[in-house]
């Protein structure tokens, strides 16, 4: 090296500059210098004058600040190892991402068992939101659906509080009240359309004409009711049918409007179809026009009403006004509206019921439970890999790593494994909503809309990045405060970072025991609720008996009263007639179905009732042997065919309806006047047990039965009869026979009376299969957790159970001791669990019956099962710790 | 007093003027440091004198903006030497010093001429 390159140097490190970054610059200053020196020596300059004068050239801050400048512009040479790189965030992190997933990779079992039980948290807890949204969350499928509310008239005297409207009085309301937009009256009624095969029944609903425009749905094709079609003194011989109907009777013929179809022995006139987003509380195959009846009885309440609140006026105002109209219609039609007032109900109180979103809500704090429970196990897996990579993480601190580092590939490795099991849990999650939309379409409204959407991924995203957060920081944060030095030279065992990881993990299976614990009992008292509800005597035999709705097609050739008694007389016999059924009878309505129970007043002479009540009951209309069929006992005697009009009349009533209204007193022989079917005397003949006809959890009404023979028959009724066999088998010959009396008689929703009971139970055993399973889900992952941290502590401890053992214990107290450690902790965890179980199966009180809350036997028994698997868990564990040879363990060490 | 003015005046004249000397000197032609410093001591008649310490910073600093590039170049029978050449955007940036200069000096020989008070 030159002099002057030499001094160049010299001064740069008197700077605090690093020469070896700037050798290229030193070359060129000490060329200019040493050729500046050149040319003076050349002038006849001398020689120490014309070093001190180069010299000076060198003495000036810009250099030194021009250098600096450069410093901070030119990229840094490689770090080294283990210190952070100077490259960009994204090459960093693309970096650490391959370092990560390489080591994910060389421990396959590690990473499937994280990854599938990250993906059984987020996939469940996705599946349920993906439920809970679709059900709860999303708007209604209804223009502004905010703004419609469902009226009831109600009577809070009888204890009626959410009733159908009466004809007059919704006329009165929609002609006086002045805050709605429009006010809608339905009816659901089922419709026979006679074709060529014979006759079919569809789903129909009868709608004013405002309907579609409330709810802010048009026909696809064609129009709406005109005015005229639903004229008071119309004939209503318009129909508008729904997409699915159009696809499957008319191949979606686009000439439908203006078809006309026999519906009701009538001709109608096709005039739109619905679009197929069309959906409505009942599944309707048509709309038919709702001719309303003004001189009907305001007694008859059978119209469902709902109304579209005006923007400017709230529901409070729209309430107040309503209230007045009842009341002034009270006052003008004492008879009939005496007591009665309206209620309201938002629709989406109305179409998702309380119980359903309580359900929701349970079994989405159940899935969340899973998710946390999943996240400890997945930390607590990471805190065992952790105690195993232990010294490859203090090599790195020692090659100085810094702590920032480590936490950053820790968090690296948490989010892989959560992204990886959140796709996994997607998967799992669209599997799980097509099996709980298969399994309760039916039970859950809307359910059949659940779908991964935008918002299930986005809820499988948050759920991963919550859970890695919540595994990935407390292993990640124990690693880097390891001290490195400690580490190393302790071998790695019985360092306090190992006493501290310890600790950890057994506070980890603590916190999953006792989630786990709250979860069982959660689902304990559910599964104790549902076989406390089987248990339930129903009042009836709900084994053998089959039902089938029979309806006149042919309205003409039934015009009258006597005809159609005729006919559910002759369906008695034709149908008892047929080999191998031991029994038959029919009835306006059977127990378990919505169809045909409606409530009356009554008098009865000699009761008083308590001040501002009024006796009522449930009625039914039913045939001669209707008792037998069901196996309810009657006491008393039966209708017969010989209660016609001409005697009586008779009525039979419920065993309930005798207690509330005549205790201590025979009410055989005694007369009732209910205010349905003529407000007449009627004379009981007869007293028949109780029936829970509305589910085995509802406490049975009183109820009154009339004779289909003597009381305006219907023209639907429920078929119900028991055979030699059961089941469907005698089904086509009850078709043929009912065919026989007349072709044109339409015989549709054949049921076993069974089927009806597990429809009633469905949604609970929805809940209750849903939340056992979450619940095994979790204890599950909380006897692998458990069985990880014994594993664990034995591998740990071999040389300190050895050591035990050569000093004289025998193999039972070792294998005592480990087992009391395992039952230890999750005893520690089930009185926790207990505890929080404790605060939040309160919150599922409405979804119970027939158990407290705080049922004793699901408190005691779930955490006794909880610590019986704990120890299972730790068997063995604890046997390998038996079978330690304490020559080996020691000579290891 | 007049050192002082002297020093001051020099210091910002350079100021100014520096990037203006180094940009047009490398318009004809790339040249080395060296031969900048001389061309500069000898067209001003010593009047105006780059230091080793004060002109390469000036050099980097144009580098560094993109308006100048400096390659080494070894040619034979010669040392090594770094050659700076004015780059496309230095030399639109030239054009627009020497006309503020132009305008700059004009105004100050407006303001300074007697025969103007």
């Amino acid at each position: 090296m030159s002099e002057w390159a030499q001094a160049v140097r010299q001064r740069l490190v008197s700077h605090d500059i690093d020469p070896t970054r700037h050798s290229a610059v030193i070359d060129e200053l000490a060329q200019h210098l040493e050729e500046r020196y050149t040319a003076l020596l050349a002038r006849g300059v001398d020689a120490i004058e014309a070093r001190r004068t180069v010299s000076e050239e060198l003495e000036d801050e810009a250099l030194e600040n021009e250098l600096r400048r450069m410093e901070r512009g030119q990229p840094a040479p490689s770090p080294p190892i283990g210190a952070p790189p100077r490259t960009g965030v994204i090459s960093s992190f693309a970096q650490d991402l391959r370092y990560v997933a390489r080591a994910l990779r060389k421990s396959p079992g590690f990473s499937a068992i994280a990854i599938i039980t990250v993906a059984l948290g987020v996939g469940m807890n996705t599946a349920i939101f993906s439920v809970l949204n679709a059900v709860m969350l999303r708007p209604l499928p209804y223009h502004d659906p905010d703004r419609l509310v469902r009226l009831f008239e109600s009577n809070p005297q009888r204890g009626w509080s959410e009733f159908s409207v009466s004809h007059a009085n919704f006329l009165d309301w929609r002609a006086q009240a002045t805050g709605w937009d429009m006010l809608v009256a339905t009816f659901a009624d089922s419709v026979s359309l006679v074709t060529n095969d014979g006759a079919e029944i569809l789903r129909g609903s009868r709608v004013t004409g405002e309907f579609l425009p409330a709810l802010g749905i048009a026909p696809i094709v064609g129009r709406n009711f005109t005015p005229d079609e639903v004229a008071i003194g119309g004939t209503g011989r318009s129909v508008i049918v729904t997409e699915g109907f159009w696809q499957r009777r008319f191949g979606r013929d686009p000439a439908i409007v203006g078809k006309t179809v026999v519906m009701n022995s009538a001709p109608h006139t096709i005039v739109g179809v619905l679009p197929r987003h069309f959906e409505w509380i009942d599944d309707v195959d048509v709309l038919l026009p709702l001719v309303l009846e003004p001189n009907r009885s305001r007694g008859d309440h059978v119209l469902t009403v709902f109304g579209r609140l005006k923007p400017t006026v709230t529901l409070d105002q729209a309430r107040a006004e309503l209230t007045t109209i009842a009341a002034n219609l009270a006052r003008q039609y004492p008879a009939d509206n005496d007591g009665w007032s309206v209620r309201f109900r938002s629709f989406y109180d109305w179409l998702i019921p309380e119980q359903t979103r309580q359900s929701l809500i349970v079994l989405q704090g159940a899935v969340a439970l899973v998710l946390l429970i999943a996240c400890v196990n997945v930390a607590s897996l990471l805190l065992a890999r952790g105690a195993a990579r232990q010294k490859e993480l203090a090599i790195r601190v020692a090659l100085g790593a810094s702590r920032h580092r480590i936490l950053w590939h820790g968090a690296v490795e948490s989010l892989l494994l959560a992204l990886i099991g959140s796709v996994a849990g997607l998967v799992l999650a669209s599997a799980t909503i097509r099996l709980l939309s298969s399994y309760g379409a039916d039970t859950v409204p809307r359910l059949n809309e659940a779908n991964i959407d935008v918002t299930a991924i986005g809820c499988a995203v948050l759920s991963g990045l919550v859970s890695a957060a919540l595994f990935g920081l407390i292993p990640s944060w124990q690693a880097a405060r390891n001290d490195a030095g400690h580490v190393l030279s302790d071998g790695a065992r019985g360092s306090t970072a190992g006493h501290g990881r310890q600790r950890l993990r057994r506070a980890l299976t603590i916190a999953e025991v006792a989630f786990s614990v709250a979860l069982l009992v959660g689902a304990g008292l559910l599964v104790r609720s549902f076989t406390h509800l089987q248990q339930v005597d129903a009042g009836f035999d709900v084994n053998t008996v089959m039902t089938a709705r029979v309806t006149l097609a042919d309205r003409t050739a039934f015009d009258n009263n006597a005809k159609r008694a005729a006919f559910w007389q002759r369906v008695n016999a034709e149908i008892g007639a047929l080999p191998g059924i031991v029994s038959v009878s029919s009835g306006s309505g059977v127990p378990l179905t919505s169809v045909g129970g409606t409530a009356t007043e009554l008098r009865v002479p000699g009761f008083t009732p308590p001040r501002g009540t009024q006796p009522s009951a449930d009625w039914r209309v039913i045939t001669p042997g209707y008792f037998k069929t069901l196996g309810i006992p009657l006491r008393g005697r039966d209708f017969t065919d010989g209660d016609d009009p001409t005697v009586g009349p008779f009525v039979i009533v419920s065993e309930s309806l005798v207690r509330r209204y005549f205790p201590d007193q025979e009410p055989l022989g005694k007369a009732i006047t209910p205010r349905t079917l003529g407000n007449r005397p009627h004379t009981i003949i007869g007293v028949a047990g109780d029936v829970r006809g509305r589910g085995l959890d509802r406490d049975p009404l009183p109820t009154i039965y009339f004779s289909a023979v003597a009381t305006p028959a219907f023209g639907t009724m429920t078929v119900v009869w028991r055979s030699v066999g059961g089941g469907t088998a005698h089904v086509s010959a009850i078709r043929d026979a009912l065919r026989r009396i007349h072709p044109q008689v339409a015989m549709f929703d054949v049921r076993a009376i069974n089927d009806l009971l597990e429809t009633s139970f469905a949604e609970r055993r929805f809940n209750v299969y849903l939340l056992t399973l979450f619940a095994g889900v979790a204890l599950a992952l909380a006897a692998i957790g458990l069985f990880g941290v014994m594993a664990y502590l034995v591998s740990h401890r071999t040389r300190e159970i050895g050591v035990r053992l050569a000093l004289g214990a025998d193999r039972g107290q070792v294998f005592r001791l480990i087992i009391g450690r395992g039952v230890g902790l999750a005893s520690v965890g089930a009185a926790l669990g207990i505890g929080l179980a404790l605060w939040l199966s309160r919150l599922m009180e409405t979804l119970l019956f027939g158990v407290s809350a705080l049922d004793p036997i699901t408190f005691a028994a779930v955490p006794a099962a909880m610590i019986a698997i704990a120890a299972a868990a730790c068997y063995v564990p604890a046997r390998r710790a038996m079978r330690v040879d304490p020559v080996t363990a020691l000579r290891a060490e | 007093m007049t050192a002082i003015i002297d020093r001051i005046l020099d210091r910002e004249l350079k100021k100014g003027s520096a990037e203006l000397v180094i940009l047009s000197l490398l318009d004809a032609r790339a040249r080395h440091g060296y031969e900048i410093s001389q061309i500069i001591e000898h067209r001003s008649e010593g009047e105006v004198k780059f230091k080793v310490a004060s002109l390469y910073p000036l050099l980097y600093r144009l580098e560094r903006r993109g308006w100048i590039a400096g390659t080494w170049v070894e040619k034979a029978g010669q040392r090594r030497r770094r050659y700076y050449r004015l780059t496309r955007e230095g030399r639109k940036v030239l054009a627009e010093q020497r006309k503020g200069w132009q305008r700059f000096v004009a105004a100050i020989n407006r303001i300074t001429e007697t025969g103007n008070v």
